[in-house]
């Protein structure tokens, strides 16, 4: 098999993220704090969403607000096999199906969850890549309401906004750089793959891809399934490292900060998601110490609650407004460091 | 090879196009003309599904294309180019073209055609860096990375001089040599029509007026009178 241009550029690019990632996963395990190291795992948590993210709306640039939902079934799906019986008696004493009358291993129970999502996601798909623009988004808002009510409300099988809690800690800092260099590259394969550049040029021009043999649908939808196993594994390991999950963290406000990472970094590129995910988590950390009011070269700041949200919506509408196509824009990381023709 | 039989397309009370039947053979060349509003580009558009017609069949070597997308039928072997053009901007050249070659299942970049349109040192270009003449240059390139039975070009040489239109004829004479594809060709330019086409088919408000060699066409009172006499008189 020949790689064409672009393939050859994307293992380099990817190469160049993959190096990236391992060097700040480094740098926080011989540097960090506990409460740092917590912060820069759910950095590289966060990454995976916004890679996932990127596979669907950086190729066919529709929007996708019902990611962390489809995070959350990952999660859950895993921990409800995952966890074991005699903890899952105590913490879910009424759920149907026998499902707390059995126990999986953690690898068994992450293949499981991403079929669960897997078949999910396809089944929401089929519906969602038939519309476009508004209704397209408006119908993944929908199922990102649908499934928290469902998460909420099922309190016997997800215990709502109460803790489930047991499920074994089996992920490190390790596993999850280790998982995020895989998906940096499974994203930009896809991007420079058939299938990614045939998207694109739909999304460039739907009438003209057509015109072309592209079957426009149908690559959405496998882009649509694609995004939400890889956001599943997020889930998967975010449950993995906590050992706890509720529903509040699967809704709106990580809806918010994963749309404001992409939109600032650029959608359109795997280099803009994960600039995007370190620059809005490391300014994040900022702003939440300013919003304690600390003292600053001598000056007491006030205390200001909320800053963050403000902050955030900020970067939203600033970037959409200044540079809607993000600080990326088409640049992938490699193409910094080649000539321009 | 593709034959049309009673097309009809009305949008509300307007008939675009009414009753249309004609053969294209394989390897022909041949030309569309007709006023502004005639109906050539909405022929176009329901030959590749991106219309559908309201009523009439169409059948490509026998086999009926009604209700296949338009996907379908450019994986068939229909390929086009467009009026306004449709190139995707924010990939490369060549991407451009393997998007045709990826839908399409042929495995080679057709580098003889993109020698010919002059394309071979601007593949790494993203399309949008192109001028108009190369964006038009690079539809037709594109169309051909389908392998196509039959490429249609919605006014080709719109927006070219009198230079370019002609080196523009003897590319498109090489593709039909070449390429073993007939080609289905609009354009406003009679002269470039005339030079290029072996048959050619007026259509006015919607109908066939006249079909027949470019002779024929030239001195049929119909399409004299369709045209007001002065764009044939001016190439006669």
């Amino acid at each position: 098999m020949t790689l064409t241009r672009g393939q050859k550029r994307g293992v380099a690019g990817a190469c160049i993220l993959a190096l990236i990632l391992i060097s700040i996963g480094v740098m926080a395990s011989l540097f960090a704090s506990n409460y740092q190291l917590r912060l820069v795992y759910s950095t590289f948590v966060n990454l995976i969403v916004v890679l996932g993210l990127q596979v669907f709306m950086g190729n066919s640039r529709l929007t996708n607000l019902s990611h962390s939902a489809f995070m959350g079934i990952g999660a859950y799906a895993a921990a409800i096999c995952v966890t074991p019986v005699a903890m899952k008696q105590i913490a879910l004493p009424d759920a149907p199906w026998g499902l707390n009358a059995f126990a999986l291993d953690p690898i068994t129970s992450a293949l499981l969850a991403l079929v669960i999502t897997g078949v999910i996601a396809f089944l929401v798909g089929i519906f969602i890549v038939r519309m476009t623009g508004t209704g397209a988004t408006i119908a993944t808002l929908a199922v990102l309401v649908i499934v928290h009510s469902i998460f909420l409300y099922r309190t016997d099988i997800f215990k709502g906004n109460q803790a489930f809690f047991g499920i074994p800690q089996v992920f490190s800092l390790t596993s999850i750089v280790i998982l995020a260099v895989v998906v940096v590259f499974i994203s930009r394969g896809f991007r420079e793959s058939a299938w990614g550049v045939m998207l694109r040029a739909s999304a460039d021009d739907e009438t003209g891809a057509a015109a072309m043999g592209v079957n426009v649908t149908r690559l959405r939808l496998i882009a649509w399934v694609l995004s939400s196993l890889i956001i599943a594994c997020a889930g998967i390991s975010y449950a993995f490292f906590l050992g706890t999950i509720s529903a509040r963290p699967f809704y709106f406000n990580h809806v918010f900060l994963t749309l404001a990472m992409l939109i600032f970094g650029g959608m359109r590129t795997v280099t803009g998601a994960v600039l995007g995910t370190f620059a809005i988590s490391f300014g994040l950390e900022v702003v939440r110490w300013l919003e304690t009011g600390p003292v600053v070269v001598g000056i007491d700041l006030p205390e200001v609650l909320g800053l963050s949200g403000v902050m955030l919506g900020l970067v939203i509408v600033l970037t959409m407004a200044m540079r809607p196509v993000g600080v990326m824009g088409d640049r992938e990381i490699e193409e910094l460091f080649i000539r321009k023709r | 090879m593709l034959e049309l039989t009673g097309i009809s397309k009305s949008f509300g009370g307007v008939h675009a196009v009414r009753d249309v039947s004609f053969l294209l053979e394989a390897g022909e060349v041949r030309g569309l003309i007709g006023p502004n509003g005639a109906g050539k580009s909405t022929l176009v558009n329901l030959i590749s599904g991106l219309l559908t017609p309201s009523s009439g069949t169409m059948t490509l070597n026998g086999v009926p294309l009604t209700g296949q997308s338009a996907h379908q039928r450019a994986r068939q072997g229909i390929a086009r180019t467009f009026q306004n053009l449709r190139v995707f901007p924010s990939l490369s050249v060549e991407q451009n073209i393997d998007v045709a070659r990826y839908a399409g299942g042929s495995a080679a970049l057709p580098e003889a055609a993109i020698r010919q349109f002059g394309l071979l040192d601007k593949l790494t270009l993203p399309a949008n860096a192109l001028s108009y003449g190369d964006q038009r240059r690079l539809e037709i390139v594109r169309g051909l990375a389908l392998r196509p039975r039959i490429l249609m070009l919605d006014e080709p040489a719109a927006g070219m001089n009198e230079e370019e239109t002609e080196a523009l004829g003897h590319a498109l004479k090489w593709v039909q040599q070449q390429a073993d594809c007939a080609l289905f060709v609009i354009d406003h330019d009679l002269k470039f029509i005339m030079t290029l086409c072996d048959r050619i088919t007026v259509l006015d408000m919607g109908s066939v007026i006249a079909e027949g060699t470019p002779q024929e066409i030239t001195t049929n009172p119909k399409v004299i009178s369709a045209y007001l006499g002065d764009d044939v008189s001016a190439v006669a």
